[in-house]
């Protein structure tokens, strides 16, 4: 029993993985915190997966619990503690921004990303996503006009950097 | 180029496929992590906290009750025992909290809710101030239960006024400057100085979010 919750747990997350290589790799920027920031987001996804409400989308639990972990994610006390596992095993193993992988695009999207306040990273995350505005508003818990209003700004300031970059 | 444009190569991104390897076996074995340790812990200190609380509530009852009367000592008892009653209900509110953490809520609820416990050595603070005005209800009870000296008896009128005056002014103070060690003050720079120096950057940082969140 117990053996297939931790299968179905893990052909879950197989199939979500996207969610925490792009939420990790938006809000770290060395790979050892990347690495640190993956394995607390999956074990809270693990020690909280028996309260899934299944009335939400699986990908909109995850972006939840992934977002909620990142953002109180505290580098400089959380760098030194232990792993979420006591005999020094990985739980997971995050491979680097590739470079194989990423177009100049991805490259510049994630640097980008990197110089938004932990709130407007959210918000552009899940609206690179496609996310209706008021899903945005009710994983953040703020209201779909702040988000509107947000998602203006991030535009516009990617506009004015992506012509900078072009000049 | 948009944020529009960006949205199939963000979706297609290659490594994404071999981006994360788990370690299933292991699965099993993980019962707490880093957050939830911390919280767990925070948990504990607060259930002794709780006791200290209680146990400094059935003595200051102890006293009152043994010797009723409309005496300095016996008002001053009961002046810090609602301080105490405050501190053992704030514990219990944060044992509360601490229990119904739950990371697939709303991002601002989530921090909101870590906010209040993490601002725990904050409440104290401003429950500590807030008992500097009535400084004098330590004098009178700890002369009483130290020498049984009913202080009060040998102030004159004018130090009992001058006291009481001082007493005024302090709550004055104290009342303003607790009201203003919020999250909603955290750009004024004292507050933000405050607050890192009494709970640390953490919590500042959440007080930085939430203030965010609440403004587009």
């Amino acid at each position: 029993m117990s053996s297939d919750k931790e299968t179905h747990f893990a052909q879950l997350m197989k199939q979500h993985k996207g969610i925490i290589y792009k939420v990790v790799n938006s809000y770290c920027q060395h790979q050892d915190d990347r690495q640190d920031l993956a394995q607390e987001i999956l074990t809270t996804m693990w020690l909280a997966f028996d309260k899934y409400d299944s009335e939400f989308k699986f990908s909109t639990w995850m972006y939840r619990i992934a977002l909620n972990v990142a953002i109180s994610y505290y580098r400089k006390d959380s760098r030194r503690e232990d792993k979420a596992n006591n005999d020094g095993d990985l739980l997971l193993d995050m491979a680097e921004l590739s470079q194989e992988d990423n177009s100049a695009e991805i490259k510049q999207l994630y640097y980008f990303i990197s110089q938004l306040d932990k709130l407007n990273k959210a918000i552009m995350i899940l609206y690179l996503e496609s996310e209706p505005y008021d899903s945005i508003a009710s994983s953040l818990g703020i209201s779909k006009t702040n988000v509107a209003t947000r998602i203006g700004r991030i535009k516009e300031k990617l506009t004015h950097q992506f012509q900078e970059k072009a000049s | 180029m948009n944020i529009d444009d960006l949205k199939n190569t963000w979706n297609n991104q290659s490594t994404i496929d071999t981006s994360i390897d788990i370690n299933q076996p292991l699965l099993a074995t993980i019962e707490v992590n880093q957050q939830m340790r911390k919280l767990e812990s925070m948990k504990w200190r607060r259930i002794v906290e709780s006791v200290v609380f209680f146990m400094i509530i059935v003595a200051l009852w102890q006293y009152i009750v043994d010797d009723f009367t409309m005496s300095a000592p016996v008002i001053s008892a009961c002046i810090l025992n609602v301080f105490a009653i405050i501190g053992l209900a704030g514990n219990i509110g944060q044992i509360a909290l601490i229990s119904k953490v739950d990371y697939a809520a709303p991002v601002k609820t989530l921090q909101q809710n870590m906010f209040e416990i993490c601002s725990h050595n904050l409440q104290i603070t401003r429950l500590v101030l807030l008992s500097v005005p009535f400084y004098m209800t330590y004098m009178f009870l700890g002369f009483d239960v130290l020498f049984s000296v009913d202080l009060y008896q040998f102030l004159s009128d004018e130090m009992v006024m001058f006291y009481a005056v001082s007493s005024a002014a302090m709550l004055a103070g104290t009342v303003w400057f607790v009201s203003k060690l919020s999250y909603k003050n955290i750009t004024t720079p004292w507050v933000k100085w405050t607050v890192a120096h009494i709970v640390g950057e953490p919590l500042l940082e959440m007080a930085e979010f939430l203030n965010n969140a609440e403004t587009a």
